[in-house]
């Protein structure tokens, strides 16, 4: 996991937000992916600011300046990138998952000035972190010795591990003590028992979402055709006419944003150009493709309808793109007559009028329900280091092959495989266990050997 | 007499003849110090040869040109395939011995080759200079010189056997063992450990009544050990199998005071995996039975082992014990059980090469490494025979963790030493879906050729296997077959399936592999496997070319841990006394972070670029 060789990524600002924030980029990799993620294959010039674009999933989701500092002149000592880009959380994010993507990992807390101490770029008196970090057995424990919240996810985590491991034991047992007259583990029971674990997963996983709504808020996007009264459902839930609102439609160009406090979660309300299969001119263009680069990293798309006019093909368009993810589906202008049935959808639709302000606050509810899944999301002892939600989902897909190997029947030396790379994932949390523990733990259990 | 050699073998059990076998195909001369010639290779335990990891061993020792697999062939008498219900990765062949044939077998086979010659006599002092080993001297003053010293001495430095409160030191019955090699050796100050181990008592066969048990019938046709053994030729016998009763459970609780287990006598940690009957009984008391399996010895011997029946209690309860058993109410017990305890020297005293790092020249291997089994000890054997032969070969002969389980054994013991005596488990492999015993000639054999370990032989008879199963994997890449339902589809997506396997491809006409008669089920084995588990050995491989690239990140030979800021104390003192070699190697040792790794490697960098300024 200190692997000095990887390329290490993690937000460089505090948590939060700002006007600015900087993700950076440490290790031989890092040109690469500036290249990967800029779409760029021309190398950054160093030392120098370069505006560009950044993609993720061969989508552009927003601009950044690019800086590369070459190894040895830099923070740490190594290549570094610098991406100053707009301050939403979710923005970084989504830089920070574009650069693993292009081949970088999460870097560890305190890591970078690992680095720069490895690197000889500052002394240890100004590393006084790196003594701990040394003599901590895990980077969880070192975050634990000052993070009481983190503390009650080790207790979790290492439960999650003790079942895997306990599942780990029976399996090498039933493997390596075939003919002892025991019954480790029944093949039909072990994809159940997986499963179970599997689900602990998930349920810290889902915290692990909200909490970082928690700490860093969601980005929600409103989208809609021209004049289906974006911008005023936009103005009600900010609570101001920020927007200018006319009859024109195509009236909003560019994206507009405004932060609001929803029941204690920090929603970033972005409004968008109208969608339409044929813009009027090069600005109405960009317009909607920065509405479509917005909802890439939209946490919760708001579909906003004209409930007094037939739906059209671009109603049904965006209707049927936004199936997946999480999104509301609005029917606008509730006070005129209505020109079709909301049941028609098949799924809950939520009328409003942003003339009259009817309706907003279901909407509102409807909102933090998609967000939140319902729960109060003050308290939640959750996982908000994106590393350890790295490393769960690892795990959590690694249990998902072994559920799936132990069901159809694959052989336990194959679920025992993944069942030991889902641990692999964990342990980088809960501390490593040898093979020698595993042997043990089948020792203490059972009379083996003859 | 010759008065030296290249390399000089003490002890001719199943380390010392791989050793003096592997070091002899290298073109070395060979002195093999033994006592007499009666007990070559000797199985002093279970008449037995393999099991689960062990198999594994064995199928290795025979990919690389060693003896085991050649002379279980030769001499089994009862062959199984182990866990056949699952996957190529965990089949392991196991095989009772005739274990009197066996040793004449590996007797014929050391006599047959030039270089290897007896020295009959009791090993005295190691004789050795600043510069490292120069010869050996028996107890009668008679010397020899030598480049390089294997020591194999087993269970012999300062053993002591138990049964019941009797106690005798161990060695060849009416002769005492020897005292000056094991005060040689401690003179190199190395650092020694204690441990236990047992043995089960011996009946007479004809006292046995046989129709009240369970025969165990071996394969058939029994699957042979080596890549060599076209077919298994020798009559095969039955083992039988009963149970221990509350009455056996009674007399133990009720002499228990009388085991130098449980009443402070043994010191010696024994192994977990092999408990004693009392061990059995008194730490498992909710078990109200343990199984017993009765092994021949041998084909025409009277001897039968009782596996699972191991005890040190006195000889008269051990044979209340016997008789309390149904069918062995009259059995007559030939030899009572006993544990024996040993000093053997922590194996973090050696280099991977098996040489001692206090003393250049000088290997050890087998149980005096901490090891228990046949199989454990002949693998080392080979690894350090191979080691000694080349002296004077700048880069050692070492396999790696995701290479064999015999790396994994060499690495294990040099890294983490031994706190009971260490046994092959498949789950001390972290990638033990590409260790099979069916690729074990694909993994190793060209690496053994290449260091001088394979005759011409065996060498084209690997050229042709190897021929097959690449020829094979091509025919299923380029090859359709149609599954139920009629659909046809590339064989490679076919064999994905659980239901679809090779074999029945092949049957039915649909693919035609080339496979050898003798070797049919290993050539489809190793071509299926490949296809159907793809994805997990992608995995596993990715896993294995990752741990490599830290074992290529040499620490350099004199590096000093002291003083590295952010290093604390006992990890100082760790990695002083087990210097890895390299940074891979220093991150299993056991308290060592990754973050520690990262500092060292920091530092070595550090001086590199320093010292080149």
């Amino acid at each position: 996991m200190f692997n000095p060789d990887d390329t290490i990524v993690a937000i460089a600002t505090p948590a939060g937000r700002g006007g600015i924030g900087v993700v950076r980029v440490s290790g031989p990799g890092a040109l690469g992916i500036a290249a990967s993620i800029s779409g760029r294959p021309a190398a950054l010039e160093p030392r120098r600011a370069t505006l560009s674009r950044i993609i993720a999933n061969a989508t552009a989701f927003d601009r950044a300046v690019l800086t590369f500092f070459p190894a040895p002149h830099s923070y740490t000592g190594e290549d570094v990138l610098e991406i100053s880009a707009h301050g939403s959380p979710v923005l970084l994010h989504g830089i920070v998952q574009a650069s693993v993507q292009a081949g970088a990992r999460l870097a560890e807390p305190g890591e970078f000035t690992f680095r720069a101490y490895l690197r000889g770029r500052i002394d240890l008196v100004q590393a006084e972190a790196v003594h701990d970090l040394v003599d901590a057995v895990t980077p969880l424990q070192a975050r634990a010795a000052f993070d009481q919240l983190e503390g009650t996810l080790t207790a979790r985590i290492a439960a999650i591990d003790t079942a895997l491991f306990e599942m780990s034991a029976r399996l090498e047992a039933s493997l390596d003590f075939a003919d002892e007259g025991y019954h480790f583990i029944d093949p039909g029971r072990a994809a159940i028992e997986i499963d179970e674990i599997g689900r602990s997963m998930d349920a810290l996983l889902a915290e692990a979402a909200r909490g970082r709504l928690v700490r860093d808020g969601a980005q929600v996007v409103i989208l809609g055709r021209p004049n289906a009264g974006k911008s005023s459902i936009f103005n009600r839930l900010a609570g101001a006419g920020r927007a200018i609102v006319t009859d024109i439609p195509g009236t909003t160009r560019d994206l507009l944003t405004e932060v609001l406090d929803l029941d204690g979660i920090a929603v970033t309300l972005v409004d968008t150009a109208g969608l339409r299969a044929a813009p009027v001119d090069a600005v109405e263009t960009e317009g909607i493709a920065r509405a479509h680069a917005a909802r890439q990293v939209a946490d919760l798309v708001i579909v906003a309808l004209d409930g007094s006019r037939p739906l059209s093909a671009d109603d049904e368009a965006l209707l049927s793109s936004t199936t997946v993810g999480r999104r509301v589906v609005v029917r606008n202008k509730s006070d005129l007559p209505a020109a079709w049935d909301p049941r028609a959808l098949g799924g809950p639709v939520v009328s409003v009028s942003a003339g009259t302000g009817a309706g907003f606050d279901p909407l509102r509810a409807a909102m933090v329900m998609a967000l939140a899944g319902g729960e109060r999301l003050r308290d939640i002892p959750a996982i908000t280091n994106m590393r350890h939600v790295e490393l769960l989902t690892r795990a959590r897909a690694a249990l998902g092959r072994a559920s799936a190997a132990a069901a159809g029947g694959t052989p336990e030396e194959f679920v025992a495989a993944d069942v030991s790379e889902a641990r692999a994932c964990l342990e980088e949390v809960t501390g490593a266990r040898t093979p020698d523990d595993v042997l043990h733990a089948i020792f203490d259990r059972f009379c083996i050997g003859k | 007499m010759q008065s030296g050699f290249d390399v000089i073998v003490i002890g001719a059990g199943h380390a010392g003849v791989e050793a003096a076998w592997a070091a002899a195909r290298l073109g070395r001369t060979v002195g093999i110090c033994t006592l007499s010639d009666g007990t070559v290779a000797h199985m002093p335990c279970n008449p037995a040869v393999g099991g689960t990891a062990k198999g594994h061993l064995v199928r290795e020792i025979d990919a690389l040109g060693g003896l085991m697999a050649k002379a279980i062939d030769a001499t089994g008498i009862q062959f199984k395939m182990l866990n056949t219900s699952r996957g190529p990765a965990v089949w392991s062949p196991r095989a009772q011995a005739d274990k009197r044939g066996y040793s004449a077998w590996v007797k014929e086979a050391l006599e047959a080759e030039p270089g290897i010659h007896w020295i009959f006599g009791r090993a005295g002092r190691i004789l050795a200079d600043s510069s490292g080993i120069t010869g050996l001297e028996l107890e009668d003053g008679q010397r020899f010189r030598c480049r390089a010293l294997v020591v194999t001495t087993g269970t012999f430095l300062n053993g002591l056997i138990h049964v019941g409160r009797e106690q005798r030191p161990a060695g060849r019955i009416g002769e005492p063992p020897s005292h000056d090699l094991a005060e040689s050796l401690k003179a190199f100050g190395f650092e020694w450990g204690r441990l236990k181990t047992g043995t089960p008592p011996r009946l007479h066969r004809a006292s046995i009544d046989f129709s009240a048990f369970v025969p165990q019938h071996g394969d058939d046709p029994p699957a042979p050990f080596s890549f060599l053994t076209d077919a298994i030729d020798r009559p095969q016998i039955a083992c039988h199998l009963l149970h221990t009763t509350e009455r056996v459970h009674d007399l133990v609780r009720r002499n228990i005071d009388q085991s130098p287990l449980f009443n402070g006598q043994i010191r010696g940690i024994g192994p977990r995996y092999c408990p004693s009957l009392e061990d059995k009984i008194m730490r498992f008391p909710h078990r109200d039975r343990h199984q017993i399996f009765l092994e021949p010895e041998g084909l025409d011997v009277d001897e039968v082992y009782v596996n699972g029946f191991s005890m040190s209690l006195p000889a008269d309860v051990q044979a209340d014990l016997v008789h309390a058993l149904p069918g062995l109410e009259s059995a007559e017990v030939l030899r009572p059980g006993y544990a024996v305890e040993y000093d053997f020297i922590q194996p973090t005293e050696l280099r991977a090469s098996l040489e001692t790092r206090r003393v250049r020249g000088l290997f050890l291997a087998g149980q005096i490494n901490g090891t228990s089994g046949y199989e454990e000890a002949a693998a080392q054997g080979l690894i350090a025979g191979v080691n000694a032969a080349r002296f004077d070969a700048d880069v050692p002969f070492v396999l790696g963790r995701g290479e064999a389980y015999i790396g994994i054994l060499v690495d294990d013991l040099t890294t983490k030493g031994c706190l009971e005596p260490y046994r092959m488990f498949t789950s001390r492999a972290e990638h033990r879906l590409l260790l099979r015993v069916d690729n074990a000639d694909l993994r190793l054999t060209t690496r053994a050729r290449a260091c001088g370990l394979v005759d011409d032989l065996r060498w084209e008879r690997f050229a042709r296997r190897l021929d097959r199963f690449q020829h094979n994997c091509v025919v299923v890449n380029r090859s359709a077959v149609t599954v139920s339902g009629g659909e046809r589809i590339p064989a490679a997506r076919a064999l994905k399936h659980p239901d679809v396997r090779l074999e029945a491809l092949q049957a039915s006409g649909q693919l035609s592999l080339v496979t050898d008669s003798h070797d049919a089920l290993i050539d489809i084995a190793s071509v299926e496997t490949e296809f159907k588990y793809e994805g997990y050995l992608k995995r596993q491989t990715l896993a294995v070319e990752r741990q490599r690239k830290q074992e290529t990140r040499a620490i350099p030979a004199g590096f000093v841990f002291t003083g590295i800021p952010g290093l604390s104390r006992e990890m100082v003192e760790r990695l002083s006394h087990i210097r890895p070699a390299t940074l891979g190697h220093a991150s299993r040792i056991p308290g060592v972070t990754p973050a520690a790794v990262a500092l060292i490697a920091s530092c070595i960098q550090h001086a590199r670029t320093s010292t080149a300024v």
